[in-house]
């Protein structure tokens, strides 16, 4: 069977996902108190090479994997990331993670062409309190958000919220629900998961513990090699952690593809469901 | 101290585990290896089969790896097959021998160490008399291996020697038992 056949199999039965993720970058504008990478403006900021992403994404797409996530750090700090964008949705659909601190009018104005683009954007946004959100991100985090979502959802580009940890009452959830709502976000399109104890939020005590088993397998590539998950590629204290590194070696994809399928088969099935941190 | 962190068990990444015993434990080269675990799960296999008992007795295997990482100055190698070597059955007189003098084996093991001694001074040619007094004793077959064995504990002398590996606990132990 070639790896690509494994692929698809494995994908359709649910033992691994239809996503490839790509960590843009480490560094960050913000310093969130539960941020798994520990990232925050002055840390290393192991860029993954534009082209090298681009050449994942044409080798995802030629093996059968079905999306691309992109992430780090903040994306946008990387620069062209909107022209990045728009290269990457020509192999697959993208989902792009950021903090939507830096969507200034000249930045959304270069993200105009992804409209029409098979690009989303999910922002993280933790509470329709002000306070409770900027204690958790970074101060005025909340109004720049709030002020960011419409101008994207203006221009055309979809765009999703995920909340991230269980401090929100039932009460305060339906608060958070009605402004993503006015903002021009769907129910569909809210996301809710748990903080990971794993990087930051693990040296603050925050977070559930989480293990291969407890991890959907998502292959995710970073500068330092090819990891078991998006949630795996962690920093703790400045120290990169490698208990969920699956290959150092990124490309040719399929080699940390075929690692990660026989990984995975090793993995008991339908236990990464548990935390719900998919 | 180390070159490189040599990964404990809670950062082993996931190839590399099943390299790791059930307490944690795993040699230095595992833990260094572990840093590149595509690399770890295919050199392993190579290691094991190289080093370990084949075609060829391990006594013979640990006088090759033994004499061949004196010869190439490794401390590492030297301090764990000197010990290796006393559980394959050779004295702590002859492990000694390997390391410093001549061997006081039979006509066998004395053109196996001029062959190891020959081999450890690449990229010098092996001469016709050497391998002569080899062939004496070994088949094509054992003679691929022993320098399979040699090539292997080669690289491994230099692996060890510039990551600057440290001697596991349990074989310092052993030695510093031994010169008591």
């Amino acid at each position: 069977m070639t790896t690509a056949e494994a692929l698809r199999d494995a994908i359709a039965a649910g033992r691994v996902s239809e996503r490839l993720w790509l960590y843009a970058n480490y560094h960050c504008n913000l310093r969130c108190v539960y941020c798994l990478t520990d990232s925050a403006p002055e840390v290393p900021r192991r860029i993954l090479p534009v082209p090298q992403m681009v050449q994942a994404a044409e080798e995802a797409r030629a093996l059968g994997f079905l999306a691309l996530g992109v992430t780090g750090g903040e994306p946008f700090l990387i620069p062209r990331m909107p022209e990045v964008l728009a290269e990457l949705a020509g192999r697959l659909p993208v989902l792009v993670l950021s903090n939507a601190t830096l969507f200034t009018a000249k930045l959304l104005e270069r993200m105009r062409p992804l409209a029409g683009l098979p690009v989303t954007v999910q922002i993280s946004l933790d509470s329709a309190e002000p306070d409770v959100n900027d204690e958790f991100r970074s101060p005025r985090n909340f109004a720049k958000v709030v002020e960011a979502i419409p101008k994207l959802v203006d221009i055309g580009i979809p765009v999703r919220i995920a909340t991230t940890g269980d401090h929100n009452t039932a009460e305060q959830m339906e608060r958070l629900c009605a402004l993503h709502r006015s903002l021009g976000v769907g129910d569909d399109d809210h996301v809710v998961r748990p903080i990971v104890a794993r990087g930051r939020a693990a040296s603050n005590g925050m977070g559930v513990v989480a293990q291969a088993k407890d991890l959907h397998p998502e292959l995710t590539l970073t500068a330092d090699g090819a990891f078991w998950s998006p949630f795996a590629p962690t920093v703790r204290d400045g120290r990169p952690d490698t208990d969920l590194l699956v290959t150092r070696r990124r490309l040719p994809l399929e080699d940390p593809t075929r690692a990660l399928l026989a990984l995975a088969h090793a993995n008991p099935a339908g236990t990464d469901t548990t935390l719900n941190i998919r | 101290m180390s070159r490189v962190e040599l990964l404990e068990s809670d950062q082993a990444p996931l190839l590399a585990r099943p390299y790791y015993g059930a307490d944690g434990s795993a040699s230095p080269i595992t833990r260094a290896l572990a840093q590149v675990p595509e690399l770890l799960e295919v050199a392993m296999p190579l290691l094991s089969r190289a080093l370990g008992e084949g075609a060829i007795d391990l006594r013979t295997k640990e006088i090759v790896i033994l004499r061949v990482s004196a010869r190439s100055g490794c401390r590492y190698c030297v301090d764990t097959h000197t010990v290796a070597a006393w559980d394959a059955g050779l004295s702590a007189q002859e492990t000694a021998a390997l390391c410093d003098g001549e061997l006081d084996g039979d006509e066998r093991e004395r053109a196996l160490v001029a062959w190891c001694d020959t081999f450890a001074a690449a990229p010098a040619p092996v001469s016709d008399e050497v391998t002569s007094a080899l062939r004496e004793h070994f088949t094509d077959a054992e003679i691929v291996e022993l320098a399979v064995t040699s090539g292997v504990t080669l690289m491994l002398n230099r692996l060890c020697t510039s990551l600057e590996l440290p001697t596991s606990p349990g074989t310092r132990a052993r030695l510093e038992e031994t010169r008591k």
